[in-house]
C-alpha cells in the first residue's frame, strides 16, 4: 500500500483493536439503551469504525449520543431529534463527500506533487488531516450555532 | 319518555350548528344536541352488553313515534366505549335532538322536547396551532417497549401486538370540536367522523355495520401512501400488495373478524385475499366482511369483535397482557369501539383511531402501530410520529413557522 494511505488510514482510525466495542458492549459500558443504539445504527446515524467482521464502535460515539439524549431530556421527543438527524444526515453527506473531494484535489494532490518523498508526503498529508478536521468540526457546529440563533431571533422579534 | 321522528328538509351546514354529538359516514350521518340520558356503563368486561340493556329497556318503556321506522331513526345513542374493560370513560348518550341524513333523505328525532336545530353560527380556523405539552411514555421507553415486543414474537409469545403511545396538547385558546370536525371532514372525507362526549375522530375502519339482518365490516391492516404520479402511486400499491409483512399484519387481522363471527354462530362471506383500497391519500389493505347479523343486536357484534387484531393483537388474551405491560398507560377511549346504535338493534362501529380527547384548550392524541416479525421500532416510532403529527395540524391552525 501506499506509505501515505498507510499513513492517512492510522490517522482515520487510530484506535486500538481493544477499544471497539460491539454494540452490546458499547451499551452496557455507556449506560445507554442497546434498543436505542441499534435504531440508531440501522438508520446510518450511529457509524461503526470497522465493519468487519461484526460492526464495531468507539466508546467516544457514545457522547454524541448523550449530547441527544440531553435534547430528549429537555423536552425534544426522540422522534423528532430522529427526524431532525435524518435530516441532517441527508444533507451533510454529500457535502461531506465533496470535502473529502476538496482535501484530495487542493492538499493531497499538491502534496504528492511537491514532496521530496513518499514519506515527507505522508507525513505532511497526516499533518494537515490532523489539523483540518477539528478545525472542520469548528466551523460546521458553528455555523449551525449561528443559523439557529439567527432562526430564533428572527422569530423573536 | 316520548321520542318522535318526522321527515324533514334537508339541513344546511349541520356541523356549523355546533352539535355536540356527531357520526358522520358516507352512508349515514347523525348529528344531536343536548342530553336526553347519560348512561354510564361502569367498567369491566359487561360494559358493552350494559349498555345494550339500557338502550332495550329505554326503547321498551318509552313512546315511540317514528314515522321512518329506519336505520338511525327513533331512539338513537351515541356510544364510545374504552379499549381496556378496567379502563372508566365508557358512555352511551341519547341526545334530546337528532338529525340524521343517509342520501337524499333528512329527519329529526326529539326526545322529551319539541327542540329545533340551532341556527348556524359562522365558523372560524381555531386561532392557534396545537402545542406539545408531553407524552405519557418518553419516546426512548416506548422504543424499548416495542423492541421487547419484537424480541417477543420473535421467541413465539405471540404472533402481533398493536402499541400506541399519545401527545398531550394544548393551545392558547380552546379547541373548538366544530372545527376540529370540519378540519377532520376535509382532510378525510372517506372516513367515519365522529364526536362523542368530546372524543373526536376520523376512522378509517368500519368495525360493524348492522342493518336489520345483514351485517357488514371492513378489514384494514397494512398501508402505505398515496402519490400524485400515477406510475409511482400503482407501485407503491403492487409493492403494499406484495408486502409479506403487511400481508401477514392484514391476515392476523382478517382471522379475528372470523373467529369473533364464527364464535357468535353467525354466518359471513369474505374474499380469499385483501383488495387495495384507497382512502384520503393512503392506500391500505382490505377486506370486506359481510353477512347474516342472526338476530343480534349490533352491540353483540361490537362486543364479539373488539378488540380485533388491528388494535390489540394476535392470539387476543395474550396481547392484551402484553399491551398492559409493555404500553405504560391507559388507552381511555381510544382504540375502543365508537359509533351510534337504534332502538331496532341497528348501528355503525368503528374503531375510534386518528382521534383526539378535547377538554377545552387540551387535548390528547393518540397513535399505534402493529408489530409483526420484522418490525423496526424506530420505524414504528416514526409512523405513529407522523399520525401524531396530522392529528395534532387537524387541531390547530396548522404548520408552518411555529413561535
Amino acid at each position: 500500500m501506499d506509505p501515505r494511505d498507510v499513513a492517512l488510514r492510522q490517522a482515520l482510525a487510530p484506535e486500538e483493536e481493544g477499544s471497539l466495542l460491539t454494540l452490546p458492549q458499547l451499551a452496557e459500558k455507556a449506560d445507554l439503551s442497546l434498543p436505542l443504539l441499534e435504531a440508531l445504527a440501522r438508520q446510518g446515524l450511529l457509524l461503526p469504525r470497522r465493519e468487519d467482521p461484526t460492526p464495531r464502535y468507539h466508546l467516544d460515539d457514545a457522547a454524541a449520543i448523550r449530547s441527544g439524549l440531553e435534547l430528549v431530556e429537555a423536552g425534544l421527543p426522540l422522534g423528532e431529534l430522529l427526524d431532525l438527524a435524518r435530516r441532517a444526515d441527508e444533507a451533510m453527506r454529500p457535502v461531506a463527500e465533496a470535502a473529502v473531494d476538496a482535501f484530495v484535489r487542493y492538499v493531497s494532490d499538491p502534496v504528492e506533487g511537491t514532496a521530496p518523498s513518499e514519506e515527507e508526503a505522508a507525513a505532511r498529508l497526516v499533518e494537515a488531516f490532523e489539523q483540518m478536521l477539528p478545525a472542520a468540526r469548528r466551523l460546521v457546529g458553528q455555523h449551525f450555532q449561528a443559523l439557529l440563533i439567527a432562526d430564533a431571533r428572527r422569530r423573536i422579534t | 319518555m316520548r321520542i318522535v321522528t318526522r321527515a324533514i328538509p334537508a339541513l344546511e351546514r349541520p356541523l356549523d350548528r355546533a352539535p355536540d354529538h356527531v357520526w358522520m359516514s358516507p352512508d349515514i350521518s347523525l348529528w344531536g344536541w343536548g342530553e336526553a340520558v347519560h348512561f354510564d356503563p361502569g367498567t369491566g368486561p359487561d360494559r358493552i352488553q350494559r349498555i345494550r340493556s339500557g338502550l332495550t329497556d329505554l326503547h321498551t318503556s318509552s313512546e315511540v313515534d317514528d314515522d321512518l321506522g329506519r336505520p338511525g331513526t327513533g331512539l338513537v345513542a351515541f356510544i364510545s366505549v374504552t379499549f381496556a374493560t378496567n379502563s372508566p370513560g365508557s358512555v352511551a348518550l341519547v341526545p334530546r335532538l337528532v338529525v340524521g341524513r343517509a342520501g337524499d333523505d333528512w329527519w329529526m328525532t326529539t326526545v322529551d322536547s319539541s327542540l329545533e336545530p340551532p341556527d348556524p353560527v359562522e365558523s372560524r380556523p381555531h386561532p392557534d396551532r396545537a402545542r406539545y405539552a408531553g407524552s405519557s411514555v418518553p419516546d426512548v421507553l416506548w422504543l424499548e417497549a416495542v423492541s421487547a415486543a419484537i424480541d417477543e414474537i420473535h421467541r413465539g409469545a405471540y404472533e402481533k401486538i398493536v402499541l400506541a403511545r399519545d401527545y398531550a396538547v394544548w393551545s392558547r385558546h380552546p379547541f373548538s370540536p366544530a372545527t376540529v370536525l370540519g378540519s377532520l371532514v376535509e382532510r378525510f372525507p372517506s372516513c367515519q367522523i365522529f364526536r362523542v362526549a368530546d372524543l373526536v375522530g376520523a376512522s378509517p375502519e368500519v368495525l360493524v355495520r348492522r342493518r336489520g339482518t345483514r351485517l357488514s365490516s371492513l378489514v384494514l391492516a397494512g398501508s402505505t401512501g398515496s402519490h400524485a404520479d400515477a406510475e409511482v402511486d400503482r407501485a407503491a400499491g403492487n409493492a403494499l400488495l406484495d408486502s409479506k409483512k403487511d400481508r401477514w399484519e392484514h391476515e392476523l387481522a382478517v382471522r379475528s373478524v372470523r373467529e369473533a363471527l364464527d364464535d357468535l354462530g353467525v354466518t359471513y362471506a369474505a374474499p380469499e385475499g385483501p383488495e387495495l383500497l384507497r382512502l384520503d391519500n393512503v392506500q391500505h389493505l382490505a377486506t370486506p366482511v359481510t353477512g347474516d347479523a342472526g338476530g343480534h343486536h349490533v352491540l353483540d357484534l361490537v362486543e364479539a369483535l373488539h378488540p380485533t387484531a388491528a388494535v390489540g393483537g394476535t392470539p387476543t388474551e395474550i396481547a392484551l397482557d402484553a399491551i398492559s405491560r409493555l404500553e405504560g398507560m391507559d388507552r381511555g377511549r381510544y382504540a375502543g369501539p365508537v359509533g351510534w346504535a337504534d332502538g331496532r338493534g341497528d348501528g355503525d362501529f368503528a374503531i375510534a383511531l386518528r382521534c383526539a380527547e378535547l377538554s377545552g384548550a387540551r387535548a390528547r392524541l393518540f397513535a399505534g402501530a402493529g408489530i409483526v416479525e420484522g418490525s423496526l421500532p424506530e420505524a414504528e416510532l416514526e409512523e405513529t410520529r407522523i399520525k401524531l403529527e396530522a392529528m395534532m395540524g387537524a387541531l390547530g391552525a396548522g404548520s408552518g413557522r411555529s413561535r
